[in-house]
């Protein structure tokens, strides 16, 4: 559904005095024109504050305060509506958020169904079998609220996958995992990013994401 | 289905029974005092037969010029003139006007009772039928057929005076209306030297007219044909059809013209005028009370939003549409008002039917519960929508952080 996104001298509002900053004029995405394929992978190093999270949320239709452009396959999406931006997380468009945002009251399971009841992406017993590949099937009926946050991540990244995807974007996907679990996410990512032809856009500000990405880009 | 959807397991929590229940209790209470006041007003002024019985329907007065001593002494009649009547008819609250044509021929009216045999001299009047407030079968006269009956309209009054005054002291059967009604009267009319005997029929029983009514074909006829060509048809009474008998200015203009209002309509009017009022007041409080409960309504669920403000954006960022989220509140405010509607409807359908059976035993009758039951309705749909028009609002906000 997107083949390309193109971004033109995007800046998220709060950036809007430093663009003559050492940082912004460094920068490979803030006010430049670049464009992210489908199926290629980035990944994006970031300092802390420089705005990731940010671009993630632009990218994902989550936030506005953007000034210059974000076009999928050359619509700008400002003109997008809440029900197309829905139609795109469900179809097009995956996302892993720094926070998680998994809901703490469900168990690891209902929180990884209750995305994939919008998709029917996977059985249950898929889901179960990839929680077993990254180590928290022991804990896929325990309330997220009481997993550790290497555990909460590694579900999250579960519910990300639950879905068809073009882009899938990931915000610190392993800050909170070691390298063994890094090795293991990676793979997992990137068998899922290539059976479905998909683009992988991964931020860091350290503990960086172990798959071979086509371009890095330093924010 | 609600406890293992964990979206309604997310969107649930929050929800504060409290705030609920106060509202339900609240709009139960102002929607069911709206909907009795409503139907009470409906059956009081009846509108389907506002037209004919209604006790409060004071929409039709008969005057007369008020008799005097000096009318009586110098023998000079009090009627009105056509001046009288062209002024009357040009006030913006006379609706209609008319006229009553009173008998100017001689009556004699016998009644057989097994063998005891009673008759009184009697006298006619008649009045267009719009006037009418019964309109009873076999209405009209066709004076060629002189085997055909007359029918009689007499006051409801007249028999309320001989059931409860005059057999009452005599120790004579009280009579019901069937039984008048099925008894033949003889009459004999006479006047410019000829004489009839036509038989007549006590067909209906009017509350508005204080008369002994003929139709108006009879009566035609009767006084072309008995009466005194000599004597100057003269108006004594009127009748007349108002839209707003409470009007201050009809007694004052009455009051200067020396003109009679029978049976008190006025104090009838103003009767009606008054109770339209206290259940318009009382409406008005229902409806105080329900705009009341909608904004307890209203608050608490911005506030149950408010609270759950974070759960409905990550929904919502899974990709959840803002209707699907909204849909839950929307069938929570559905079911929660469709409940409270029909609990309301219960009460006054309950309420309407204590009183019906008092008006009933009145001789009054009352209206369908149709139309209160559709404003409440109505109202609900209305509360409703805008209930939800409210939690989308509130939804869509949370769709960017």
């Amino acid at each position: 559904m997107i083949e390309k996104i193109t971004i033109n001298n995007l800046l998220p509002e709060v950036f809007g005095d430093e663009r003559d900053t050492e940082c912004i004029r460094r920068s490979d995405v803030w006010l430049r024109h670049l464009s992210f394929e489908k199926p290629l992978s980035y990944m994006v190093f970031a300092e802390s504050g420089t705005g990731k999270s940010s671009l993630c949320a632009f990218l994902y239709g989550s936030r506005r305060d953007y000034e210059g452009t974000i076009l999928f396959d050359g619509n700008d999406v400002r003109g997008y509506n809440a029900e197309k931006w829905s139609q795109l997380r469900r179809a097009a468009l995956a996302y892993l958020p720094q926070q998680l945002s998994l809901f703490p009251e469900l168990t690891a399971i209902d929180n990884v169904l209750l995305k994939n009841r919008l998709t029917d992406y996977y059985s249950e017993a898929d889901i179960r079998r990839m929680f077993e590949q990254l180590s928290v099937d022991h804990r896929a009926d325990t309330v997220a609220g009481r997993l550790s946050i290497g555990q909460q991540q590694r579900v999250a990244i579960v519910r990300a996958l639950a879905q068809p995807f073009d882009f899938l974007l990931l915000d610190e996907p392993v800050s909170h995992l070691d390298a063994r679990n890094n090795d293991i996410v990676a793979q997992m990512i990137t068998s899922h990013a290539e059976s479905r032809h998909a683009s992988v856009i991964a931020t860091s500000v350290g503990n960086h994401l172990s798959i071979d990405s086509n371009k890095i880009l330093r924010l | 289905m609600i406890l293992h959807n964990p979206v309604s397991r997310l969107l649930g929590k929050n929800i504060s029974v409290g705030q609920l229940a106060g509202y339900s209790i609240a709009n139960f209470v102002g929607l069911a005092i709206l909907l009795t006041a409503l139907q009470f007003y409906r059956d009081t002024t009846a509108a389907d037969n506002a037209a004919d019985d209604s006790f409060v329907s004071a929409d039709y007065m008969i005057l007369s010029k008020h008799v005097s001593d000096l009318n009586t002494f110098q023998g000079k009649s009090s009627g009105f003139s056509d001046g009288d009547i062209a002024e009357l008819r040009a006030k913006p609250w006379v609706e209609d006007l008319g006229v009553f044509t009173p008998s100017r021929f001689h009556v004699n009216g016998a009644v057989d009772f097994g063998g005891r045999g009673m008759s009184t001299h009697l006298f006619f009047e008649s009045i267009p039928d719009e006037f009418f407030d019964v309109k009873p079968e076999g209405w009209g006269y066709n004076p060629s057929d002189s085997t055909a009956v007359v029918p009689i309209v007499i006051s409801r009054d007249y028999l309320a005076l001989y059931n409860f005054g005059f057999a009452a002291s005599r120790g004579l059967p009280q009579l019901s209306e069937q039984i008048v009604g099925s008894v033949p009267l003889r009459l004999s009319l006479s006047g410019n030297g000829k004489r009839v005997v036509r038989t007549g029929k006590i067909v209906g029983f009017s509350s508005r007219l204080n008369t002994i009514a003929v139709p108006e074909t009879f009566m035609n006829w009767a006084n072309a044909e008995f009466g005194d060509s000599t004597e100057a048809a003269e108006v004594s009474r009127l009748i007349i059809r108002t839209d707003d008998p409470g009007n201050p200015e009809i007694a004052r203009y009455f009051d200067e013209n020396g003109i009679e209002v029978s049976g008190e309509k006025l104090n009838q009017g103003r009767a009606a005028y008054f109770l339209s009022i206290v259940s318009a007041v009382v409406i008005a409080i229902g409806l105080v009370i329900c705009a009341l409960a909608f904004f307890i309504l209203m608050l608490s669920i911005s506030l149950l939003l408010q609270k759950n403000k974070d759960k409905i954006h990550d929904l919502l960022m899974l990709g959840y549409t803002p209707r699907q989220v909204a849909g839950y509140y929307y069938r929570l405010v559905a079911v929660l008002n469709g409940a409270l509607l029909v609990l309301a409807l219960v009460v006054f359908v309950v309420a309407s039917h204590l009183w019906k059976g008092l008006f009933g035993s009145l001789g009054l009758s009352t209206t369908g519960c149709g139309v209160t039951m559709l404003a409440g309705f109505g109202l609900m749909a209305l509360v409703t929508a805008v209930n939800m028009m409210a939690i989308r609002r509130n939804v869509k906000r949370n769709f960017y952080k």
